[in-house]
């Protein structure tokens, strides 16, 4: 890429249930985004929002709703569906078009409004042979943990302590909205759900309003002092029908593979400074590691007990608590990039890592374990 | 602009009543054909831009996991565009920009609806918000019928005159279909039989309303580089414009549509045109009702405000007329909405390659086309032309 986009400002709210109704709460943290760029919205070039209609309170046509609370009225906005982190490659897609100068990018849930998730993800299977059998994303994930556990041994308790590690990392995260001091004990004594998982396992349903303002690199110096810029992305779809997958050997190495190729990343557990993962249930933290080359196949669990995705460890994974302390479930893959962002302008308060982060990765997924991945990495 | 962008090749279904096939299978056959029309195959694919109508219409929530295999997208980048009536148009020009952006070189993108499983009306009355305006605009022909009387009433057209053209239109759209192979509706209609025809919504009757279809159509995106080595003709990228207005209906102005309005403005500045109706060969306007098919003309500056009717009698816009629009038939004889505004640029850009078949305007260099969706909110036009 000869041109450079940046990342100017971040805004995001707390997952925890509000009385704000969504158009409140999107416009407020639209608003602090641009405000924070120190743009105007008729100064604004684009838009382009992720949402999801099967998340969005019972109304279709998520954008058509929240066009103008997003800053969008009579300018050229889009939208992306199931994942906010393709939200975010689009918008820098159009600023590199060269079309644009800044782009607001911004995910909306309100999962307060929404059913439970898997009265939603029940809706993503097919409803001639995987929905009248109930395969929901907890169901996938359950096979695909109890094929992880016998296959390379990872224990029950090495799961639990992604939750523990995630959790009380979470309490220094204003936004977070489950956190706590736990132990692996408390974990796995909680309710059980679909056989491995525990309820503790398995990320709650947030509110998440996410937005960030990006830029080309002439408007960008303009705008901050501390652009972070877009090094590399990637993404990946797997096929549909669950038996048809190798649960254990899915697309996130593909997604990342491209986002290295394009950062130039060759030694990814060497040149990341920190990640901020996807992991909607426990387990998945420690194959998402394994996947993204952070450590060997069936070293996750190990590199786990280390220390070593810990907040002040060799790779923080999930210093703001992840997933499983905050899910707004279209949302979460652009709030880890929100996350990572912050950690690299060392903005990211109490949750701020001790180690200089130079180069950092977010990860979203969505669908049944794992179906499609996304990867971007920033850096300054 | 960005890099150059090329379309070099479509397909698309037999657009109907496709009973005999499951929505995957509707989804595989356009693939197939946009594969057969260029050469290339899944392995030359470096992203795929999926999209549809919303979860309840699907009858299941982010298809592009259902259609990963379909779309032959396993293994590969995705992106899933999504807004509402122009999701079509909004598809291209996320693969579009794609390309631009210098980040994929081949991109395919893909529409597809299957209507006649779901229930079009029903999904359309939950765009609207639970509280105040779901209670009465009950699907889309209600938006419509309003925003057409707004218009005759601001321009003090004679109800009378307007109906004649309404008639004109559906008529020769019907006839147009004929020419198109892959259009759902193939009926021959008098102007008579669509002023009789039973009312929908007034003054929108059956004749001037859109069916519901099943259909999908493939379009693949390709860099100047790939066009070149490739050696093939292509419908060259040369503009994209779109807007967006108000969500409450009663909050804009439907007459003077401003999201059509800039929309159009916005293409027609990166495209360098300044006389539509004189520089543009044929358009492919997105005409889901006779009587807001006259107001695109408009908005788009085919004309001047109210005077659409006149011109659409005097064929202006008809077959053989100055400014052909809707050669295929249009939305009016083919309707899968989340396929429908890329069927607009997939039919536009075969203009433009001198591949319409029958329905071809001869000599056609630059052509526009459009999607409209939302609260009757959103407007979206891409411009092709057949010189880089």
């Amino acid at each position: 890429m000869s041109k450079r986009v940046a990342i100017v400002s971040v805004a995001q709210n707390s997952g925890a249930e509000s009385k704000d109704n969504f158009y409140d709460q999107a416009y407020r943290v639209a608003k602090e985004a641009l405000d924070k760029a120190g743009l105007t919205r008729e100064e604004l070039g684009t838009v382009v929002t992720a949402s999801s209609d099967i998340f969005h309170g019972g109304i279709s046509c998520a954008n058509s709703y929240y066009w103008e609370t997003t800053g969008a009225f009579l300018k050229n906005a889009s939208r992306q569906d199931g994942e906010s982190l393709f939200a975010f490659f689009y918008g820098v897609m159009r600023i590199l078009s060269g079309q644009y100068d800044t782009a607001l990018v911004m995910a909306l849930c309100k999962g307060s409004e929404n059913p439970p998730n898997d009265t939603c993800t029940l809706m993503f299977a097919d409803p001639f042979y995987q929905r009248p059998v109930g395969l929901t994303e907890t169901m996938a994930a359950a096979l695909q943990m109890q094929l992880y556990m016998e296959k390379y041994g990872i224990t029950r308790e090495q799961c639990a302590k992604v939750v523990v590690k995630n959790l009380s990392n979470a309490l220094r995260n204003p936004y977070a909205h489950r956190k706590g001091l736990y132990t692996v004990d408390d974990v796995l004594s909680s309710a059980r759900s679909i056989d491995p998982l525990t309820e503790m396992e398995m990320a709650p349903k947030s509110e998440g309003m996410v937005a960030m303002v990006l830029a080309t690199e002439k408007k960008a110096k303009k705008l901050t002092r501390k652009p972070v810029w877009f090094k590399g992305y990637g993404s990946s779809l797997d096929t549909f029908y669950l038996g048809d997958r190798d649960l254990l050997d899915g697309q996130l190495k593909n997604a990342a593979a491209r986002a290295y190729k394009m950062a130039g990343i060759t030694a990814p557990g060497q040149e990341i400074d920190l990640a901020e993962l996807t992991e909607p249930y426990a387990f998945q933290e420690l194959m998402w590691c394994e996947d993204l080359g952070f450590c060997g196949r069936g070293e996750g669990g190990q590199w786990l007990d280390s220390g070593a995705t810990a907040m002040n460890g060799k790779l923080p994974v999930n210093a703001s608590g992840g997933v499983l302390a905050n899910n707004p479930y279209v949302s979460r893959g652009l709030q880890r990039l929100v996350e990572a962002t912050l950690q690299i302008r060392g903005e990211a308060g109490e949750r701020q890592v001790k180690k200089k982060v130079k180069t950092a990765l977010a990860h979203g997924t969505h669908g049944f374990a794992g179906q499609c991945h996304a990867v971007a990495i920033i850096g300054i | 602009m960005g890099k150059a962008v090329g379309i070099i090749g479509v397909g698309q279904t037999h657009h109907g009543r496709r009973t005999e096939m499951s929505y995957p299978d509707l989804v595989r056959e356009a693939v197939v054909r946009v594969f057969a029309d260029t050469g290339l195959t899944p392995a030359d694919i470096d992203g795929v831009v999926s999209g549809t109508m919303p979860s309840m219409m699907e009858g299941i929530a982010l298809t592009h996991f259902y259609f990963a295999d379909a779309m032959q997208a396993v293994g590969k980048p995705i992106l899933k565009t999504e807004t509402c009536g122009s999701t079509g148009v909004s598809i291209a020009h996320t693969a579009y920009y794609w390309v631009a952006s210098g980040m994929a070189d081949v991109v395919l993108a893909v529409g597809h609806e299957k209507m006649n499983e779901g229930n079009a009306q029903a999904t359309m009355t939950t765009v609207v918000e639970p509280f105040y305006q779901r209670y009465f605009i009950a699907g889309a022909p209600g938006v419509f019928s309003m925003q057409s009387q707004m218009w005759a009433d601001r321009y003090g057209i004679p109800e009378e005159k307007i109906r004649d053209a309404a008639a004109y239109i559906s008529v020769t759209h019907h006839d147009s279909a004929f020419d198109n192979p892959y259009a759902h509706v193939k009926l021959r209609v008098t102007a008579d039989d669509v002023k009789n025809a039973r009312l929908i919504t007034y003054p929108v009757r059956l004749l001037d309303v859109c069916p519901t279809s099943d259909g999908a159509c493939a379009v693949i995106f390709a860099s100047e580089e790939v066009v070149k080595k490739l050696g093939k003709k292509a419908a060259w990228v040369k503009g994209v414009g779109y807007r967006g207005e108000e969500y409450y209906f009663g909050d804009s102005d439907k007459g003077v549509w401003q999201s059509a309005v800039q929309a159009a403005k916005q293409a027609y500045k990166q495209a360098g045109i300044k006389n539509p109706r004189k520089e543009l060969d044929v358009a492919e306007v997105y005409n889901p009702f006779t009587f807001q098919e006259m107001l695109f003309y408009e908005c788009f500056g085919f004309c001047g405000f109210g005077e659409s009717p006149d011109l659409v009698l005097k064929g202006t816009f008809a077959r053989k007329g100055e400014l052909p629009c809707d050669p295929s038939g249009g939305v009016l004889c083919t309707n899968p909405i989340g396929a429908t505004g890329l069927i607009r640029v997939a039919e536009a850009a075969l203009q433009v390659m001198g591949k319409a078949g029958e329905h071809q305007v001869s000599g056609a260099r630059l052509a526009l086309s459009h999607a409209m969706g939302g609260v009757d909110q959103f407007n979206g036009v891409m411009i092709v032309g057949s010189e880089l």
